[in-house]
Protein backbone atom coordinates (compact mmCIF):
# COMPACT_ATOMS: atom_id res chain seq x y z
CA UNK A 1 0.00 0.00 0.00
CA UNK A 2 1.64 3.63 -0.78
CA UNK A 3 1.30 6.49 1.36
CA UNK A 4 2.24 8.98 -0.83
CA UNK A 5 -0.31 11.22 -1.78
CA UNK A 6 -2.14 10.90 -4.86
CA UNK A 7 -2.56 13.28 -7.20
CA UNK A 8 -5.83 14.00 -8.70
CA UNK A 9 -5.63 13.13 -12.49
CA UNK A 10 -4.08 9.68 -11.29
CA UNK A 11 -7.98 9.20 -8.65
CA UNK A 12 -10.13 6.89 -10.85
CA UNK A 13 -13.00 5.65 -10.13
CA UNK A 14 -13.21 1.98 -8.63
CA UNK A 15 -14.59 -0.12 -10.27
CA UNK A 16 -16.23 -3.34 -8.83
CA UNK A 17 -17.79 -6.38 -10.87
CA UNK A 18 -21.55 -7.98 -9.47
CA UNK A 19 -19.65 -8.53 -6.26
CA UNK A 20 -17.39 -5.89 -4.04
CA UNK A 21 -15.23 -8.89 -3.11
CA UNK A 22 -12.30 -6.36 -1.21
CA UNK A 23 -15.60 -4.40 0.77
CA UNK A 24 -17.08 -8.26 1.87
CA UNK A 25 -13.34 -9.33 3.13
CA UNK A 26 -13.00 -5.64 4.76
CA UNK A 27 -16.17 -6.47 6.84
CA UNK A 28 -16.02 -10.26 7.36
CA UNK A 29 -12.25 -9.33 8.55
CA UNK A 30 -14.15 -6.86 10.99
CA UNK A 31 -16.26 -9.09 12.20
CA UNK A 32 -13.81 -11.50 13.24
CA UNK A 33 -11.12 -9.11 14.36
CA UNK A 34 -13.89 -7.70 16.82
CA UNK A 35 -14.23 -11.11 18.87
CA UNK A 36 -10.52 -12.27 18.34
CA UNK A 37 -9.66 -9.18 20.16
CA UNK A 38 -10.91 -10.09 23.19
CA UNK A 39 -10.74 -14.49 22.59
CA UNK A 40 -10.54 -14.91 26.65
CA UNK A 41 -14.10 -13.76 26.78
CA UNK A 42 -15.47 -14.68 23.34
CA UNK A 43 -13.25 -18.36 22.45
CA UNK A 44 -11.94 -19.24 26.37
CA UNK A 45 -14.48 -18.62 28.42
CA UNK A 46 -17.63 -20.51 26.62
CA UNK A 47 -15.11 -23.09 26.41
CA UNK A 48 -14.48 -23.25 30.13
CA UNK A 49 -18.15 -23.02 31.34
CA UNK A 50 -18.93 -26.02 28.38
CA UNK A 51 -16.44 -28.09 30.30
CA UNK A 52 -18.16 -27.45 34.03
CA UNK A 53 -21.51 -27.89 32.11
CA UNK A 54 -20.18 -31.20 31.42
CA UNK A 55 -18.77 -32.38 34.55
CA UNK A 56 -21.78 -31.13 36.96
CA UNK A 57 -24.36 -33.13 34.56
CA UNK A 58 -22.34 -35.79 34.54
CA UNK A 59 -21.75 -35.83 38.12
CA UNK A 60 -25.80 -35.51 38.89
CA UNK A 61 -27.55 -37.54 36.08
CA UNK A 62 -24.74 -40.00 35.11
CA UNK A 63 -24.44 -42.23 37.93
CA UNK A 64 -24.85 -46.38 37.96
CA UNK A 65 -23.41 -46.13 34.25
CA UNK A 66 -26.63 -44.67 33.09
CA UNK A 67 -27.19 -45.42 29.01
CA UNK A 68 -29.12 -42.75 26.46
CA UNK A 69 -29.35 -43.41 23.73
CA UNK A 70 -26.29 -46.70 23.76
CA UNK A 71 -24.01 -44.67 24.84
CA UNK A 72 -22.82 -43.22 28.25
CA UNK A 73 -24.43 -40.16 29.59
CA UNK A 74 -21.03 -38.36 29.25
CA UNK A 75 -21.00 -39.41 25.36
CA UNK A 76 -24.72 -38.27 24.98
CA UNK A 77 -24.43 -35.25 26.34
CA UNK A 78 -21.15 -33.89 24.78
CA UNK A 79 -21.99 -33.21 20.95
CA UNK A 80 -25.33 -31.34 22.55
CA UNK A 81 -23.26 -29.05 24.74
CA UNK A 82 -21.17 -28.70 21.73
CA UNK A 83 -23.82 -27.25 19.62
CA UNK A 84 -25.21 -25.47 22.20
CA UNK A 85 -21.93 -23.23 22.92
CA UNK A 86 -21.65 -22.59 19.20
CA UNK A 87 -24.85 -21.45 18.57
CA UNK A 88 -25.02 -19.37 21.54
CA UNK A 89 -21.86 -17.82 20.51
CA UNK A 90 -22.98 -17.09 16.62
CA UNK A 91 -25.88 -16.02 18.08
CA UNK A 92 -23.62 -13.50 20.82
CA UNK A 93 -21.66 -12.24 17.73
CA UNK A 94 -23.56 -10.88 15.28
CA UNK A 95 -26.01 -9.49 17.14
CA UNK A 96 -23.90 -8.36 19.60
CA UNK A 97 -22.18 -6.24 17.08
CA UNK A 98 -25.61 -4.93 15.21
CA UNK A 99 -26.86 -4.03 18.51
CA UNK A 100 -23.43 -2.39 20.00
CA UNK A 101 -23.53 -0.32 16.20
CA UNK A 102 -26.65 1.06 16.42
CA UNK A 103 -26.47 2.24 19.79
CA UNK A 104 -23.08 3.60 19.37
CA UNK A 105 -23.77 5.11 15.97
CA UNK A 106 -21.26 3.76 14.12
CA UNK A 107 -23.66 0.93 11.98
CA UNK A 108 -23.68 4.03 9.29
CA UNK A 109 -19.68 3.05 8.90
CA UNK A 110 -21.32 -0.14 7.75
CA UNK A 111 -24.13 1.17 5.30
CA UNK A 112 -22.53 3.93 3.68
CA UNK A 113 -19.49 1.57 2.34
CA UNK A 114 -20.60 0.28 -1.29
CA UNK A 115 -21.72 -2.82 -0.07
CA UNK A 116 -24.98 -4.40 -1.16
CA UNK A 117 -27.87 -6.06 1.26
CA UNK A 118 -26.76 -9.50 0.24
CA UNK A 119 -22.81 -8.48 0.72
CA UNK A 120 -23.55 -6.71 4.10
CA UNK A 121 -25.74 -10.47 5.34
CA UNK A 122 -23.33 -12.76 4.15
CA UNK A 123 -20.04 -10.46 5.67
CA UNK A 124 -21.70 -10.32 8.93
CA UNK A 125 -23.18 -13.99 9.31
CA UNK A 126 -19.83 -15.22 8.09
CA UNK A 127 -18.33 -13.73 11.05
CA UNK A 128 -21.07 -15.20 12.78
CA UNK A 129 -20.12 -18.47 11.84
CA UNK A 130 -16.64 -18.08 12.13
CA UNK A 131 -16.90 -17.80 15.74
CA UNK A 132 -19.16 -20.89 16.04
CA UNK A 133 -17.36 -23.29 14.20
CA UNK A 134 -14.01 -21.56 16.53
CA UNK A 135 -15.80 -22.20 19.69
CA UNK A 136 -17.39 -25.73 18.60
CA UNK A 137 -13.85 -26.73 18.17
CA UNK A 138 -12.24 -25.08 21.09
CA UNK A 139 -14.74 -27.43 23.04
CA UNK A 140 -14.56 -30.14 21.22
CA UNK A 141 -10.88 -30.84 21.34
CA UNK A 142 -11.45 -29.75 25.94
CA UNK A 143 -14.31 -32.21 25.63
CA UNK A 144 -12.42 -34.88 23.99
CA UNK A 145 -9.72 -35.07 26.52
CA UNK A 146 -12.32 -36.21 29.33
CA UNK A 147 -14.52 -38.38 27.33
CA UNK A 148 -14.04 -40.54 24.55
CA UNK A 149 -16.21 -39.34 22.03
CA UNK A 150 -16.54 -41.38 19.02
CA UNK A 151 -16.73 -40.02 15.19
CA UNK A 152 -19.54 -42.06 13.11
CA UNK A 153 -20.29 -39.64 10.46
CA UNK A 154 -18.32 -36.73 9.76
CA UNK A 155 -20.39 -35.30 7.07
CA UNK A 156 -23.43 -34.53 9.71
CA UNK A 157 -21.27 -32.54 11.69
CA UNK A 158 -19.85 -30.80 9.48
CA UNK A 159 -23.43 -29.80 7.76
CA UNK A 160 -25.42 -28.95 11.03
CA UNK A 161 -21.95 -27.30 12.63
CA UNK A 162 -22.21 -25.08 9.81
CA UNK A 163 -25.96 -25.00 9.20
CA UNK A 164 -27.04 -23.91 12.95
CA UNK A 165 -24.26 -21.87 13.10
CA UNK A 166 -25.32 -20.10 10.24
CA UNK A 167 -29.24 -20.07 11.27
CA UNK A 168 -28.14 -18.65 15.24
CA UNK A 169 -26.05 -15.82 13.40
CA UNK A 170 -29.17 -15.05 11.42
CA UNK A 171 -31.32 -15.46 13.63
CA UNK A 172 -28.56 -12.56 15.95
CA UNK A 173 -28.47 -10.44 12.91
CA UNK A 174 -32.49 -10.14 12.59
CA UNK A 175 -31.99 -9.88 16.54
CA UNK A 176 -29.62 -6.95 16.12
CA UNK A 177 -32.05 -5.00 13.51
CA UNK A 178 -34.87 -5.53 15.11
CA UNK A 179 -33.85 -4.37 18.77
CA UNK A 180 -33.17 -0.95 19.47
CA UNK A 181 -31.69 -1.04 22.86
CA UNK A 182 -29.63 -3.72 24.96
CA UNK A 183 -32.65 -4.76 26.76
CA UNK A 184 -34.45 -5.55 23.55
CA UNK A 185 -31.84 -8.05 22.40
CA UNK A 186 -31.42 -9.35 26.06
CA UNK A 187 -35.01 -10.12 25.50
CA UNK A 188 -34.57 -12.35 22.73
CA UNK A 189 -31.96 -13.98 24.14
CA UNK A 190 -34.08 -15.05 27.57
CA UNK A 191 -37.09 -15.53 26.49
CA UNK A 192 -35.99 -17.11 22.83
CA UNK A 193 -32.85 -18.08 22.37
CA UNK A 194 -31.64 -19.46 25.78
CA UNK A 195 -35.57 -21.80 26.01
CA UNK A 196 -35.45 -23.05 22.64
CA UNK A 197 -31.52 -24.43 23.25
CA UNK A 198 -32.48 -25.94 26.61
CA UNK A 199 -35.26 -27.64 25.80
CA UNK A 200 -34.11 -28.80 22.75
CA UNK A 201 -32.77 -32.46 23.97
CA UNK A 202 -29.67 -31.64 25.08
CA UNK A 203 -30.22 -33.29 28.24
CA UNK A 204 -32.42 -36.01 27.18
CA UNK A 205 -33.64 -38.01 25.04
CA UNK A 206 -36.66 -36.33 23.70
CA UNK A 207 -38.42 -40.17 24.36
CA UNK A 208 -38.34 -39.02 27.84
CA UNK A 209 -40.64 -36.59 27.46
CA UNK A 210 -44.87 -37.09 27.54
CA UNK A 211 -45.88 -37.72 23.99
CA UNK A 212 -47.56 -34.33 23.65
CA UNK A 213 -44.15 -32.39 24.40
CA UNK A 214 -42.73 -34.82 21.87
CA UNK A 215 -45.01 -33.85 19.24
CA UNK A 216 -44.17 -30.14 20.44
CA UNK A 217 -40.58 -30.38 20.50
CA UNK A 218 -40.28 -32.04 16.74
CA UNK A 219 -41.40 -28.35 15.66
CA UNK A 220 -38.20 -27.04 17.22
CA UNK A 221 -35.41 -26.47 14.86
CA UNK A 222 -32.63 -26.77 18.00
CA UNK A 223 -34.01 -30.24 18.12
CA UNK A 224 -33.52 -31.20 14.56
CA UNK A 225 -29.68 -29.41 14.93
CA UNK A 226 -28.31 -31.02 17.84
CA UNK A 227 -29.68 -34.40 16.82
CA UNK A 228 -28.24 -34.50 13.83
CA UNK A 229 -25.18 -33.27 15.16
CA UNK A 230 -25.11 -35.68 17.72
CA UNK A 231 -26.44 -38.55 15.23
CA UNK A 232 -22.80 -37.57 13.48
CA UNK A 233 -20.61 -38.23 16.98
CA UNK A 234 -22.59 -41.57 18.36
CA UNK A 235 -24.46 -42.87 15.22
CA UNK A 236 -28.17 -43.12 17.30
CA UNK A 237 -31.05 -39.81 16.19
CA UNK A 238 -34.34 -39.68 18.04
CA UNK A 239 -35.99 -37.93 14.78
CA UNK A 240 -35.71 -38.40 11.45
CA UNK A 241 -32.28 -37.62 9.72
CA UNK A 242 -33.62 -36.64 6.02
CA UNK A 243 -35.89 -33.86 7.83
CA UNK A 244 -33.34 -32.40 10.26
CA UNK A 245 -31.23 -32.06 6.65
CA UNK A 246 -34.51 -30.27 5.35
CA UNK A 247 -35.58 -28.06 7.84
CA UNK A 248 -32.46 -27.12 8.45
CA UNK A 249 -31.89 -25.74 5.12
CA UNK A 250 -35.19 -24.53 4.43
CA UNK A 251 -34.96 -22.26 8.03
CA UNK A 252 -32.05 -20.62 7.03
CA UNK A 253 -33.31 -20.07 3.14
CA UNK A 254 -36.05 -18.29 5.22
CA UNK A 255 -33.70 -16.56 7.67
CA UNK A 256 -31.81 -15.27 5.10
CA UNK A 257 -34.09 -13.81 2.76
CA UNK A 258 -35.74 -12.37 5.83
CA UNK A 259 -31.97 -10.41 6.72
CA UNK A 260 -31.38 -9.83 3.34
CA UNK A 261 -35.01 -7.67 2.99
CA UNK A 262 -34.11 -5.79 6.41
CA UNK A 263 -31.11 -4.48 5.03
CA UNK A 264 -32.83 -3.82 1.60
CA UNK A 265 -35.32 -1.64 3.04
CA UNK A 266 -33.39 -0.29 5.94
CA UNK A 267 -36.00 -1.31 8.84
CA UNK A 268 -34.93 0.31 11.56
CA UNK A 269 -31.53 0.80 10.15
CA UNK A 270 -31.38 3.63 8.04
CA UNK A 271 -34.23 6.47 8.72
CA UNK B 1 -13.61 14.74 63.84
CA UNK B 2 -13.50 16.50 60.46
CA UNK B 3 -17.03 18.52 59.47
CA UNK B 4 -17.61 17.72 55.78
CA UNK B 5 -19.35 20.59 53.64
CA UNK B 6 -20.24 20.29 50.40
CA UNK B 7 -19.89 23.59 47.86
CA UNK B 8 -23.55 24.55 46.57
CA UNK B 9 -23.98 24.56 43.02
CA UNK B 10 -23.77 28.29 41.86
CA UNK B 11 -27.31 28.83 40.91
CA UNK B 12 -28.49 27.82 43.87
CA UNK B 13 -27.40 30.71 46.12
CA UNK B 14 -29.69 33.07 45.03
CA UNK B 15 -32.58 30.24 46.38
CA UNK B 16 -33.54 31.50 50.06
CA UNK B 17 -33.82 28.08 51.30
CA UNK B 18 -30.56 26.41 50.28
CA UNK B 19 -28.44 25.67 53.45
CA UNK B 20 -25.35 23.94 53.10
CA UNK B 21 -25.60 19.85 53.69
CA UNK B 22 -23.70 19.29 56.98
CA UNK B 23 -23.04 15.44 57.82
CA UNK B 24 -20.32 14.64 60.35
CA UNK B 25 -19.07 10.99 60.29
CA UNK B 26 -21.85 9.58 57.63
CA UNK B 27 -22.67 11.45 54.84
CA UNK B 28 -25.99 9.58 54.76
CA UNK B 29 -28.07 10.85 52.17
CA UNK B 30 -25.13 10.50 49.86
CA UNK B 31 -24.64 7.13 50.95
CA UNK B 32 -28.44 6.39 50.05
CA UNK B 33 -28.47 7.97 46.34
CA UNK B 34 -25.47 6.01 45.74
CA UNK B 35 -27.06 2.71 47.05
CA UNK B 36 -30.56 3.64 46.27
CA UNK B 37 -30.38 5.68 43.00
CA UNK B 38 -27.08 4.68 41.03
CA UNK B 39 -27.79 0.74 42.32
CA UNK B 40 -30.61 -0.43 42.81
CA UNK B 41 -33.18 1.77 40.63
CA UNK B 42 -30.81 1.60 37.78
CA UNK B 43 -31.07 -2.46 38.39
CA UNK B 44 -34.91 -2.39 37.95
CA UNK B 45 -35.14 -0.34 34.98
CA UNK B 46 -33.18 -2.72 33.38
CA UNK B 47 -35.38 -5.61 35.05
CA UNK B 48 -36.05 -7.62 31.82
CA UNK B 49 -32.67 -8.33 31.28
CA UNK B 50 -30.86 -8.14 34.91
CA UNK B 51 -33.81 -9.88 37.05
CA UNK B 52 -36.06 -11.88 34.45
CA UNK B 53 -32.88 -13.39 32.95
CA UNK B 54 -31.41 -15.23 35.68
CA UNK B 55 -34.64 -15.93 36.70
CA UNK B 56 -35.84 -17.69 33.23
CA UNK B 57 -32.11 -19.88 33.44
CA UNK B 58 -32.31 -21.38 36.70
CA UNK B 59 -35.78 -22.54 36.18
CA UNK B 60 -34.94 -23.79 33.15
CA UNK B 61 -32.08 -25.84 34.67
CA UNK B 62 -34.32 -27.18 37.63
CA UNK B 63 -36.80 -28.16 34.68
CA UNK B 64 -34.33 -29.95 32.57
CA UNK B 65 -32.82 -31.41 35.27
CA UNK B 66 -36.37 -32.86 36.08
CA UNK B 67 -37.19 -34.11 32.66
CA UNK B 68 -33.31 -35.65 32.56
CA UNK B 69 -33.11 -37.53 36.06
CA UNK B 70 -34.04 -41.01 35.88
CA UNK B 71 -34.57 -44.02 38.54
CA UNK B 72 -30.95 -43.80 39.60
CA UNK B 73 -30.47 -40.53 39.73
CA UNK B 74 -30.55 -39.48 43.47
CA UNK B 75 -27.79 -37.73 44.80
CA UNK B 76 -28.34 -38.35 48.23
CA UNK B 77 -30.77 -41.07 49.54
CA UNK B 78 -33.84 -40.13 50.81
CA UNK B 79 -33.42 -36.63 49.03
CA UNK B 80 -35.29 -36.12 45.75
CA UNK B 81 -33.05 -35.02 43.09
CA UNK B 82 -34.56 -31.60 42.24
CA UNK B 83 -35.27 -30.64 46.34
CA UNK B 84 -30.97 -31.36 46.19
CA UNK B 85 -30.14 -28.82 43.58
CA UNK B 86 -32.59 -26.32 43.12
CA UNK B 87 -31.13 -24.82 46.50
CA UNK B 88 -27.38 -24.49 44.53
CA UNK B 89 -29.19 -22.88 41.77
CA UNK B 90 -31.22 -20.43 43.52
CA UNK B 91 -28.06 -19.53 45.81
CA UNK B 92 -25.66 -18.89 42.69
CA UNK B 93 -28.05 -17.15 40.99
CA UNK B 94 -28.11 -14.75 44.26
CA UNK B 95 -24.42 -14.93 44.10
CA UNK B 96 -23.89 -14.48 40.38
CA UNK B 97 -26.40 -10.99 40.18
CA UNK B 98 -24.88 -10.14 43.25
CA UNK B 99 -21.12 -9.93 41.58
CA UNK B 100 -22.57 -9.04 38.03
CA UNK B 101 -23.95 -5.88 39.08
CA UNK B 102 -21.30 -4.56 41.34
CA UNK B 103 -18.55 -5.44 38.71
CA UNK B 104 -20.14 -4.47 35.92
CA UNK B 105 -21.18 -0.82 37.40
CA UNK B 106 -17.75 -0.38 38.10
CA UNK B 107 -16.51 -1.63 34.81
CA UNK B 108 -19.10 0.54 33.05
CA UNK B 109 -17.97 3.77 34.75
CA UNK B 110 -14.37 3.62 34.50
CA UNK B 111 -15.15 3.01 30.52
CA UNK B 112 -17.30 5.59 29.99
CA UNK B 113 -15.50 7.92 32.41
CA UNK B 114 -18.32 8.29 34.85
CA UNK B 115 -16.66 7.43 37.52
CA UNK B 116 -15.26 10.92 38.08
CA UNK B 117 -18.94 11.67 39.13
CA UNK B 118 -18.86 9.12 41.98
CA UNK B 119 -14.94 9.90 43.17
CA UNK B 120 -16.55 14.11 42.91
CA UNK B 121 -19.43 13.34 45.40
CA UNK B 122 -19.00 13.92 49.24
CA UNK B 123 -18.70 10.03 49.93
CA UNK B 124 -15.65 8.58 52.10
CA UNK B 125 -13.80 5.45 50.78
CA UNK B 126 -15.98 3.69 53.00
CA UNK B 127 -19.48 4.92 52.09
CA UNK B 128 -18.24 3.86 48.43
CA UNK B 129 -17.83 0.35 49.11
CA UNK B 130 -21.02 -0.01 51.29
CA UNK B 131 -22.67 1.51 48.23
CA UNK B 132 -21.66 -0.10 45.85
CA UNK B 133 -21.24 -3.86 47.81
CA UNK B 134 -24.84 -3.56 49.44
CA UNK B 135 -26.59 -2.07 46.57
CA UNK B 136 -25.98 -5.24 44.20
CA UNK B 137 -26.29 -7.48 47.19
CA UNK B 138 -30.15 -6.32 47.35
CA UNK B 139 -29.93 -6.86 43.75
CA UNK B 140 -28.74 -10.36 43.99
CA UNK B 141 -31.80 -10.85 46.84
CA UNK B 142 -34.05 -9.91 44.86
CA UNK B 143 -33.48 -12.41 42.34
CA UNK B 144 -32.98 -14.89 44.62
CA UNK B 145 -37.05 -13.84 46.51
CA UNK B 146 -38.24 -14.11 43.17
CA UNK B 147 -36.72 -17.31 42.18
CA UNK B 148 -37.19 -18.98 45.59
CA UNK B 149 -40.93 -18.51 45.18
CA UNK B 150 -41.16 -19.85 41.64
CA UNK B 151 -39.01 -22.55 42.46
CA UNK B 152 -41.53 -23.26 45.51
CA UNK B 153 -44.33 -23.97 43.39
CA UNK B 154 -42.78 -27.50 42.10
CA UNK B 155 -39.95 -28.09 44.49
CA UNK B 156 -40.85 -29.32 48.09
CA UNK B 157 -39.13 -26.45 50.54
CA UNK B 158 -41.79 -27.67 53.79
CA UNK B 159 -39.03 -27.49 55.72
CA UNK B 160 -37.98 -24.09 55.96
CA UNK B 161 -35.49 -22.69 58.48
CA UNK B 162 -35.82 -19.06 58.29
CA UNK B 163 -32.74 -17.96 60.02
CA UNK B 164 -30.45 -20.48 57.86
CA UNK B 165 -31.90 -19.03 54.53
CA UNK B 166 -31.91 -15.69 55.24
CA UNK B 167 -28.48 -15.65 57.18
CA UNK B 168 -26.57 -17.66 54.21
CA UNK B 169 -28.36 -15.41 51.34
CA UNK B 170 -27.32 -12.79 52.61
CA UNK B 171 -24.10 -12.90 53.95
CA UNK B 172 -23.41 -14.88 50.21
CA UNK B 173 -25.21 -11.84 48.47
CA UNK B 174 -22.92 -9.40 50.52
CA UNK B 175 -19.84 -11.78 49.64
CA UNK B 176 -20.18 -11.33 45.97
CA UNK B 177 -21.32 -7.61 46.28
CA UNK B 178 -17.75 -7.27 47.50
CA UNK B 179 -16.09 -9.60 45.41
CA UNK B 180 -18.02 -7.82 42.64
CA UNK B 181 -16.74 -4.39 43.63
CA UNK B 182 -13.31 -4.98 44.00
CA UNK B 183 -13.17 -7.31 40.58
CA UNK B 184 -14.98 -3.82 39.27
CA UNK B 185 -12.20 -1.81 40.87
CA UNK B 186 -9.10 -4.10 38.88
CA UNK B 187 -10.73 -4.49 35.94
CA UNK B 188 -9.88 -2.39 32.92
CA UNK B 189 -11.87 -3.95 29.87
CA UNK B 190 -15.17 -5.71 29.71
CA UNK B 191 -13.08 -9.13 28.98
CA UNK B 192 -10.76 -8.34 32.22
CA UNK B 193 -14.42 -8.60 33.80
CA UNK B 194 -15.98 -11.62 31.40
CA UNK B 195 -11.86 -13.28 32.45
CA UNK B 196 -13.31 -13.09 35.97
CA UNK B 197 -16.49 -14.45 35.63
CA UNK B 198 -15.61 -17.49 33.49
CA UNK B 199 -12.90 -18.61 35.28
CA UNK B 200 -13.14 -17.88 38.96
CA UNK B 201 -16.68 -17.37 39.13
CA UNK B 202 -18.20 -20.09 36.98
CA UNK B 203 -15.99 -23.17 38.40
CA UNK B 204 -16.41 -21.65 41.96
CA UNK B 205 -19.84 -21.49 41.59
CA UNK B 206 -20.39 -25.09 39.95
CA UNK B 207 -18.38 -27.25 41.33
CA UNK B 208 -19.78 -26.42 44.74
CA UNK B 209 -21.32 -29.31 45.46
CA UNK B 210 -24.89 -27.76 44.24
CA UNK B 211 -24.86 -31.10 41.02
CA UNK B 212 -23.39 -33.24 43.94
CA UNK B 213 -22.52 -34.94 47.03
CA UNK B 214 -18.90 -34.78 48.57
CA UNK B 215 -19.54 -38.53 48.43
CA UNK B 216 -19.74 -38.64 44.86
CA UNK B 217 -16.30 -36.86 43.83
CA UNK B 218 -13.49 -38.62 42.74
CA UNK B 219 -11.47 -38.82 45.58
CA UNK B 220 -8.74 -36.32 44.50
CA UNK B 221 -11.22 -33.87 44.48
CA UNK B 222 -12.84 -34.72 47.57
CA UNK B 223 -10.82 -32.62 49.34
CA UNK B 224 -10.32 -29.68 47.00
CA UNK B 225 -14.27 -28.98 47.53
CA UNK B 226 -13.30 -27.81 51.21
CA UNK B 227 -11.45 -24.56 50.16
CA UNK B 228 -14.64 -23.66 48.03
CA UNK B 229 -16.01 -20.98 50.22
CA UNK B 230 -19.33 -21.46 47.89
CA UNK B 231 -19.88 -25.09 49.28
CA UNK B 232 -19.99 -24.15 52.52
CA UNK B 233 -22.64 -21.22 51.39
CA UNK B 234 -24.80 -23.28 49.23
CA UNK B 235 -24.93 -26.11 51.91
CA UNK B 236 -25.90 -23.95 54.62
CA UNK B 237 -28.54 -23.06 52.48
CA UNK B 238 -29.34 -26.20 51.39
CA UNK B 239 -29.88 -27.07 55.28
CA UNK B 240 -32.04 -24.25 55.67
CA UNK B 241 -34.64 -25.15 52.92
CA UNK B 242 -34.37 -29.26 52.77
CA UNK B 243 -32.78 -29.87 56.59
CA UNK B 244 -30.18 -31.98 54.66
CA UNK B 245 -26.34 -30.79 55.21
CA UNK B 246 -22.64 -32.31 54.81
CA UNK B 247 -20.40 -29.37 56.79
CA UNK B 248 -20.85 -27.18 59.97
CA UNK B 249 -23.12 -24.08 59.51
CA UNK B 250 -21.64 -21.73 62.05
CA UNK B 251 -18.22 -22.78 59.80
CA UNK B 252 -19.82 -21.79 56.57
CA UNK B 253 -21.57 -18.61 58.08
CA UNK B 254 -18.08 -17.64 60.00
CA UNK B 255 -15.95 -17.88 56.85
CA UNK B 256 -18.29 -16.29 54.68
CA UNK B 257 -18.33 -13.23 57.11
CA UNK B 258 -14.59 -12.99 57.52
CA UNK B 259 -14.12 -13.29 53.98
CA UNK B 260 -16.36 -10.46 53.29
CA UNK B 261 -14.98 -8.39 56.48
CA UNK B 262 -11.50 -9.03 54.40
CA UNK B 263 -12.84 -7.93 51.10
CA UNK B 264 -14.26 -4.79 52.40
CA UNK B 265 -11.37 -3.97 53.89
CA UNK B 266 -9.17 -4.27 50.24
CA UNK B 267 -12.23 -2.49 48.60
CA UNK B 268 -11.86 0.28 51.35
CA UNK B 269 -8.63 0.52 50.55
CA UNK B 270 -8.26 0.37 47.07
CA UNK B 271 -10.84 3.44 46.97
CA UNK B 272 -8.66 5.13 49.43
CA UNK B 273 -5.38 5.01 47.18
CA UNK B 274 -7.30 5.30 44.06
CA UNK B 275 -5.91 2.28 42.61
CA UNK B 276 -6.58 2.41 38.64
CA UNK B 277 -9.34 5.10 39.29
CA UNK B 278 -7.29 8.01 39.83
CA UNK B 279 -4.96 8.68 37.39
Amino acid sequence: MEHHPVSLAAASVRRMGPVNWRGLWTLYMKEVRRFLNVFTQTLLAPMVTTLLFLAIFTLALGGGGRQVGGVDFAVFLAPGLIMMAMVQNAFANTSSSLVIAKVQGNIVDILMPPLSPGELTLGIAAGGVTRGLMVGLAVGLGMWLFVPIPIHAPHFIVYHAVMASLMLALLGMIGGIWSEKFDHIAAVTNFVITPFSFLSGTFYSIERLPPVWQTVAHFNPFFYMIDGFRYGFIGHADGSLAIGLVVMALFNVFLWTVTHRMFATGYRLKP
Amino acid sequence: MSLRQTVPPRGMLAFRSWRPLHFRRFNARGFWTHYYHRGVLRFYRFGLELLVGPLVSSLLFILVFGVAQNEHSTIVPGVGLIAFIAPGIILYAIAHTAFQNAAAMLVFEKMEGMISDVQMAPLSPLELVAGYALSSATCGLSVGVLLGIAAAIFVDFSYFDASLVIGFACATALFFGLLGTVVGIWAERWDHYSAVEGFLIAPLGLLSGTFFSVERLPEAFREWIYYNPVFYAIDGFRAGLIGYAESSQALGIGLLLGLSALLALLGWRLFAIGYKIRP
